[in-house]
């Protein structure tokens, strides 16, 4: 049975950066391009960075977990006013319907980005030998925050360019013996 | 019968993409958030069609999906899964339960109609905004030709039409332009190599978008063997090289149901006008009768006691032509409208010659024919005399 030190970081990037370039250019006909960045490594003991997504400003975050030969999560982090644009581009809303139709629209919308980039990657791995389910997400709204997982979780950081905008997709996974 | 297709899903933004899609179809979406809702929907509404996702609270699709084909009442309602969980394993597993299609999120709105449309009999919607309805309004027609001549002739002869002519040399622009575009109506010609023609016919009418797109075949007349094969196939109908435009413009506007009639009835202020066209074909003639008895009634209805009927553009008389305005003008009579004519010098001495025509009066213009409504304050049809 192949085991999650076996995936390499290359697999990782390449999988999570096919997840959003998928996911954007299909619902959103969008093209989003992987940053590169020269701390790109593995953080082993997450708990030990401090601000490590590096967010300003209003923040909607999607979660979704998935659950299996391999466990983790995956945050999407996005600007507010970003996550509008998506919401209204993808329901076909104005921005003046979608201020009407409140925060919990945009919310769903980001969930289901986030629902959909998360089974594109964790779909992939499946087809490596890993297979697991996925969680219902769930949403964070906020700013100047900064989610600190559990020590025994490594996470991994992508940043992407989406047009003008960033995205910030940070990958937990669970070590070890699950 | 208008289909109803159940989207379970515990996204609203899901629920409202698929609405979206299927907005210019005639069907109905019904929505659920979650398995127990969808279960309690499809035993409700019966629909024709059920969209699952997997990954739902209280109860999840997988669930769902076993109970509904555990349920004799319920198991054949087909069902896609539209989920993001997918994986080759996981698909298999849940194919085995009984799924008619699997999408996995994400997923274009485009792919979803084309899957559905393969299970129902998806219909775009006959009030779509932006069908053409009179021969005034625009529409496409996309023509596939590999001879450019061909298609300059037809853009040529139809250029004062509101019609937008798209032609194209082989079937693979063809098939990119449908997929682009929703054309009204499709010329495609048999003289493409090989079996193209009836190739690419075939793909037009299995996408769901141009199922029911009207298509021309384009023949030599001579070939009668292709033409017999293209009505088995099912074109709609076989335009004959060499091409008559004025009949294929008059074909393209009864496929695309336009309505032509005004063309050869207008009101003028208070005044109703029959006018025939310079060149008033069989086709032309067969097409005014249709209109004849509905327009002329409509006119009356609505108040109108004064009818002109034009016939200063049409270049000569036959035996059709001359039927055609006896009864014009018997309606004319029957209906109590009163009733004038225009002609050009050429008319009017044609119907010296004939018998039933010899005592028609004419004026020279529209306006002497408008005019002379005031003067006469006469009973119907007192103006003119009719054989």
């Amino acid at each position: 049975m192949p085991t999650i030190d076996q995936i390499s970081e290359t697999v990782f990037r390449e999988t999570i950066s096919r997840a959003v370039q998928d996911v954007f250019k299909t619902m959103l006909g969008k093209t989003a391009s992987l940053a590169q960045t020269a701390d790109d490594s593995v953080i082993n003991d997450a708990s030990q960075m401090e601000h490590p997504v590096q967010i300003t400003g209003q923040q909607v975050v999607g979660t979704v977990g998935f659950i299996g030969d391999i466990s983790g999560l995956i945050y999407l982090y996005l600007d507010a006013n970003f996550a509008n644009e998506l919401a209204g581009q993808m329901l076909g809303m104005s921005a003046a319907e979608l201020e009407e139709a409140g925060d919990e629209v945009v919310n769903d919308a980001v969930g289901e980005l986030t629902n959909m980039t998360v089974g594109t990657f964790k779909n992939q791995l499946a087809d490596k030998g890993f297979p697991c389910k996925l969680t219902i997400p769930s949403i964070l709204r906020g700013s100047n925050f900064s989610i600190e997982p559990i020590s025994s979780a490594t996470r991994r950081i992508y940043r992407f360019n989406i047009g003008t905008q960033q995205l910030v997709a940070d990958l937990l996974m669970k070590t070890g013996e699950a | 019968m208008r289909y109803k297709i159940l989207t379970v899903d515990d996204s609203k933004t899901v629920r409202i993409i698929v609405k979206k899609a299927f907005k210019t179809f005639d069907c109905e979406i019904l929505e659920a958030a979650n398995g127990v809702e969808g279960l309690a929907s499809a035993a409700k509404e019966n629909p024709d069609l059920i969209l699952l996702d997997i990954t739902m609270p209280v109860m999840d699709g997988v669930e769902m999906l076993t109970k509904l084909k555990s349920d004799p009442a319920l198991k054949g309602i087909p069902v896609i899964m539209l989920t993001a969980e997918g994986g080759r394993d996981n698909v298999l597993k849940i194919a085995k339960i009984g799924v008619r299609d699997y999408i996995v999120k994400p997923f274009k709105e485009d792919v979803l109609v084309e899957k559905c449309g393969r299970i129902i009999d998806l219909k775009p919607l006959a009030e779509g905004p932006q069908k053409a309805k009179s021969i005034f309004d625009p529409a496409t027609i996309l023509i596939v030709e590999d001879k450019p001549a061909i298609i300059q002739q037809i853009q040529e002869g139809l250029k004062h039409t509101p019609w937008k002519i798209h032609g194209v040399n082989t079937t693979g622009e063809g098939i990119d332009f449908c997929s682009k575009n929703t054309p009204d109506l499709i010329i495609i010609s048999l003289s493409l190599a090989e079996e193209a023609a009836f190739t690419l016919f075939r793909l037009i009418r299995q996408n769901v978008k141009t199922k029911y797109t009207p298509i021309f075949a384009l023949v030599v007349k001579t070939e009668m063997v292709v033409q017999q094969q293209a009505q088995q196939v099912g074109f709609s109908y076989i335009v004959t090289k060499p091409i008559e435009v004025p009949e294929l413009e008059s074909k393209i506007a009864k496929a695309m149901n336009l309505d032509t009639s005004q063309r050869y009835f207008t009101l003028d202020g208070d005044v109703f006008i029959m006018r025939l066209p310079e060149n008033t074909s069989q086709t032309v003639v067969g097409e005014v009768l249709n209109y004849l008895k509905p327009k002329i009634s409509e006119a009356v209805d609505s108040g109108i006691v004064k009818a002109v009927i034009d016939l200063h553009e049409l270049k000569g008389l036959n035996m059709a032509v001359i039927k055609l305005l006896i009864q014009a003008m018997q309606i004319c009579k029957e209906l109590a409208l009163q009733f004038t004519l225009v002609g050009n010098s050429q008319i009017v001495s044609e119907c010296r010659g004939f018998e039933d025509t010899r005592n028609w009066q004419f004026h020279d213009s529209l306006a002497d024919a408008k005019a002379s409504f005031t003067r006469t304050a006469a009973p119907p049809a007192a103006q003119t005399a009719v054989a």
